[in-house]
């Protein structure tokens, strides 16, 4: 016992007693030809330090004592490379060259249990989209990536993971997003503000789908995205990116509104320097929107900073801000279907303004190779206005805190524990000026046995005080196994509680817009799941990856809005839902340098007590993408389907509030992109063309809301 | 010769599957009503907003008031007219009208600057009666593809109609 004590309250804060002279481990990543591979994963395997490689493909560890470490380096879509060095009295420099070799799932780091692991360890499904997916495919928001992950859907702006949600405008989410483990959702609706994350500075999107609760708690109901920000590179990069592109006309001269093309423009700037101790990137993103949809213009900046300081040879100091500036109009349903690209009336001329800003520290000490401490404090402050004729305003703050602790009891167990606490207060004509607090405390422990079996048990209690609302406590448990039957086979099943607590938006909402008058519910309640699923992952062929799970997740006292017996919007506990299903995701690689995935998810999600499908579930889900790789050109195309959803908000249609609202049908998306890089020339530029919904397809995900139509992208990027 | 079939193909394919999906649904018959409503004597001072509304069943109670009993709520009157044309088709603000019966037409006026649909921020102004009998509020019937026209309303706010139980 004094010695944990030593290592929790004595160590942390005097780490010189361990530690004296330190060198530094560098070096560059490339593929065959020499061309540079960004964001691989470099890991020492002893757990206590990782990082990826820049831009440049450059990577770094710094501060190391003598002695011997093994690097693990690994990307998606290439072979997985073990190197050991042996530090004594200098610095080292590691050059690595990576084979492609598409089939490697499992070599893939995911921090789904708070601490960097191998994907194929985790005793839940999770899927990861790398920094090179983001690039090929020109994403602007990160909303547009995510709607290309296993098992995700988005209606509009919503994210639902194997059918956690619905739709619900202003409302909170079923899943928790966090940067770099800071959760990152507002204040006051509880909502995921896609479009103030800039894509270009992620290293890499992880989706953990199955029971989080016992370590994330309220808010990861229905799992848990995690963005990896890129690590802040020690030597200079400049990194320079402009796009450009445009809209298509539609078919429909109805849909014409605008008689003409609709352009979009973005430009990003970003350097990344040392200055002694102290690392840092910076970036600056501007992007403007004209739109295919009338009033639905943006304007944007983003605003972006990471400082990496070491504090000794085992501790560091990482700070995290981002900011976002928007102008932009208001476009909640269409007119009627010949007015589809246009908004009602009475909506005409709307505009939004919003300020947001999140800034967040993380202190992390490598105490020993058994021990380390993690320290983080978050604040968010959202501010938007509208000019609707309710003239909503809403300002909230959000500061959060976690202290986290990694301990290695032995060389088989890994204790994960942490006590997390937060405090939002809001100020708005919508939502009055309520605040809340919650408080969790949480404990995970992997446990590797002799045989290849890898047992994770864990549980979280939480405390919640919304305003006026009655306070809350709940415990969420979780157990997890993960079998490796073979070389090539690995099973996995999991089996856990999880809680959402209303967001202030949901429980005092009051407000007037567009004929739809919405009303607070001081009653509303938490609302509970359990989740279970069982997958496994199979290396059927050298050059074939099978990997998939079927889960069922059962819902207690469900929050959806419905319409009250006077007329009014109102949220509510009111549904008991069951969403069934599986997954299968496997991966070709087909030959050196062409590749192909596909993702296919079945849901079944239903209103048990109503008997009827949830709304905004699509009972099918799939994508596929290919791509081809020659030298310093690549190519490929994606497709995207789901199946008409069953289920929308009838009330709005039968109400006549969204004329011609129950237009949906099957979605199929097909995006087709190619770029070329010119590093091999001696130039650093590469280029990037991207068209997206090639095939014009007119779909909706939301009542009254038609999705992009055809839209080309040039982009061209700089790195020196 | 099939090589070029090959290579064709998929482009002709991806041809063919353009511009597919939902479409707009073809503009029917108007379905709706029209008429002037007359305004005689001064407007009173306090009057933020004016508009036609359509509710489904008479307004008995004041939770009557509600958005399921709206049928239909008009575009804003400008404060100071004498009479005003409109048409339900061309003048919606929040709601199309749907074919079906509506039995309480009324021009209310609101002393709030945003649109309320608490029963207390409105007082009735005019009131549509059919058969010139101005004991009992008119019965609008709307058919499908129909347009009726002179549906009129006269709003004389020296004589106010009776009002709706819930006002202030």
């Amino acid at each position: 016992m004094m010695k944990i004590l030593w290592k929790l309250f004595v160590l942390p804060f005097f780490p010189f007693l361990l530690f004296a002279q330190t060198y530094n481990i560098s070096g560059r990543v490339g593929d065959k030809n020499n061309a540079a591979l960004i964001g691989v994963n470099i890991v020492l395997t002893d757990g206590s330090s990782g990082t990826a490689s820049d831009n440049t493909g450059h990577y770094s560890f710094n501060n190391l004592k003598p002695g011997e470490y093994t690097l693990r380096f690994s990307s998606i879509g290439y072979k997985s490379e073990l190197r050991k060095v042996a530090i004594s009295d200098k610095d080292i420099v590691l050059n690595i060259v990576l084979a492609e070799e598409a089939v490697e799932a499992g070599q893939v780091v995911i921090t789904a249990g708070k601490y960097e692991q191998n994907m194929s360890e985790l005793s839940v499904s999770a899927s990861v989209m790398p920094a090179d997916v983001l690039e090929r495919k020109n994403f602007i928001s990160l909303e547009d990536a995510v709607r290309y992950l296993p098992g995700v859907n988005m209606t509009d702006d919503q994210l639902s993971i194997r059918g956690s949600s619905g739709y619900g405008r202003g409302a909170g989410t079923r899943v928790l997003l966090a940067i770099d483990g800071l959760p990152f959702y507002t204040g006051d609706t509880g909502q995921i503000i896609w479009e103030s994350i800039p894509v270009t500075d992620i290293e890499r999107i992880e989706v953990i789908k199955g029971a989080s609760g016992s370590l994330y708690g309220s808010g990861a109901i229905g799992g848990v995205i995690n963005i990896i920000t890129k690590k802040v590179s020690d030597k200079p990069v400049t990194y320079i990116k402009a796009l450009a592109g445009g809209y298509d006309r539609p078919k429909y001269k109805e849909w014409d509104w605008s008689g003409g093309y609709r352009y979009f423009n973005g430009q990003v700037i970003s350097h990344s320097n040392s200055i002694g101790n102290f690392r840092f990137t910076a970036s600056l993103t501007r992007l403007e929107d004209e739109s295919y949809r009338q009033s639905s213009f943006y304007h944007r900046y983003l605003g972006y900073f990471k400082g990496n300081y070491s504090l000794s040879p085992t501790s560091s100091l990482n700070f995290i801000f981002n900011s976002m500036n928007q102008r932009n109009g208001s476009f909640i349903y269409w007119k009627n279907s010949r007015n589809a690209l246009v908004p009602p009336d009475a909506d005409q001329g709307e505009r939004i303004k919003s300020n947001r800003y999140m800034a967040g520290i993380d202190y992390k000490n490598i105490i020993s190779k058994d021990f380390s401490l993690n320290i983080k404090a978050g604040y968010y402050r959202t501010y938007w206005e509208d000019q609707t004729e309710s003239a909503n305003n809403s300002a909230a703050n959000v500061y959060r805190g976690e202290i986290q602790s990694t301990l290695s009891l032995n060389s088989s167990i890994v204790l994960v524990s942490g006590v997390e606490a937060s405090l939002s207060d809001v100020q708005s004509n919508l939502f009055g000026s309520p605040a809340s607090g919650s408080f969790g405390v949480y404990t995970q422990g992997d446990i590797h046995f002799d045989i290849p079996l890898l047992v994770s048990a864990g549980a979280r209690f939480d405390y919640n005080k919304l305003d006026t609302l009655n306070a809350f406590s709940d415990f969420s448990p979780k157990l997890g196994i993960s079998y490796s039957l073979s070389d090539n086979l690995k099973i996995r099943s999991s089996i856990g509680t999880g809680f959402r607590a209303p967001s202030l938006a949901e429980a005092f909402t009051s407000t007037y817009s567009s004929g739809i008058t919405v009303k607070p519910n001081p009653n509303l309640k938490p609302e509970t799941n359990t989740s279970f699923e069982f997958g496994f992952n199979w290396n059927i062929l050298s050059s074939v990856n099978l990997d998939a799970a079927v889960f069922q997740n059962e819902y207690y006292d469900y929050i959806e809005p419905g319409v009250d017996t006077d007329g009014k919007i109102t949220f509510n506990n009111v549904v008991r839902a069951r969403i069934q299903g599986y997954e299968l995701n496997p991966v070709f690689h087909v030959m050196n340098g062409l590749d192909f995935t596909m993702n296919y998810t079945y849901l079944w999600a239903r209103d048990i007590e109503k008997k009827k499908a949830l709304k905004y579930r699509p009972r099918h889900i799939a994508s596929a993408s290919v791509t081809y790789m020659f030298n310093s050109f690549e190519t490929g195309a994606d497709f995207r389907y789901w199946s008409r959803v069953e289920e929308i908000d009838d009330e709005l249609v039968s109400l006549g509030l969204v004329p011609d609202g129950e237009l949906r049908d099957n979605v199929y998306v097909l995006d087709l992109r190619a770029g070329y890089d010119f590093s091999k020339l001696r130039l650093p530029l590469k280029l990037t063309l991207t068209a997206d919904n090639i095939l014009n397809y007119y779909y909706v995900e939301l009542v009254g809301n038609l999705a992009p139509i055809r839209n080309v992208t040039l982009s061209a990027e700089f790195v020196f | 010769m099939i090589k070029k079939i090959i290579f064709f193909l998929p482009l002709l394919l991806l041809i063919a599957g353009c511009d597919k999906g939902i479409a707009p649904i073809n503009e029917v018959e108007e379905t709706g009503f029209s008429g002037t409503v007359t305004f005689k004597g001064t407007w009173p001072a306090d009057i933020k907003r004016t508009h036609i509304i359509v509710f489904k069943e008479p307004v008995n109670l004041a939770s009557d008031f509600n958005i399921l009993n709206l049928g239909y709520i008009g575009k804003e009157i400008p404060s100071g007219v004498p009479s005003d044309d409109y048409n339900t088709n061309q003048d919606t603000s929040y709601f199309k009208i749907q074919p079906g019966t509506y039995k309480y037409i009324v021009v209310a006026q609101s002393s709030t600057e945003k649109v309320s649909l608490e029963r207390k921020d409105w007082k009735v102004a005019g009131i549509y009666y059919s058969n010139n009998n101005s004991n009992t509020p008119g019965t609008l019937t709307i058919s499908e593809n129909t347009m009726v026209k002179g549906i009129n309303i006269i709003c004389d706010f020296d004589n106010p109609p009776p009002q709706p139980p819930g006002g202030e």
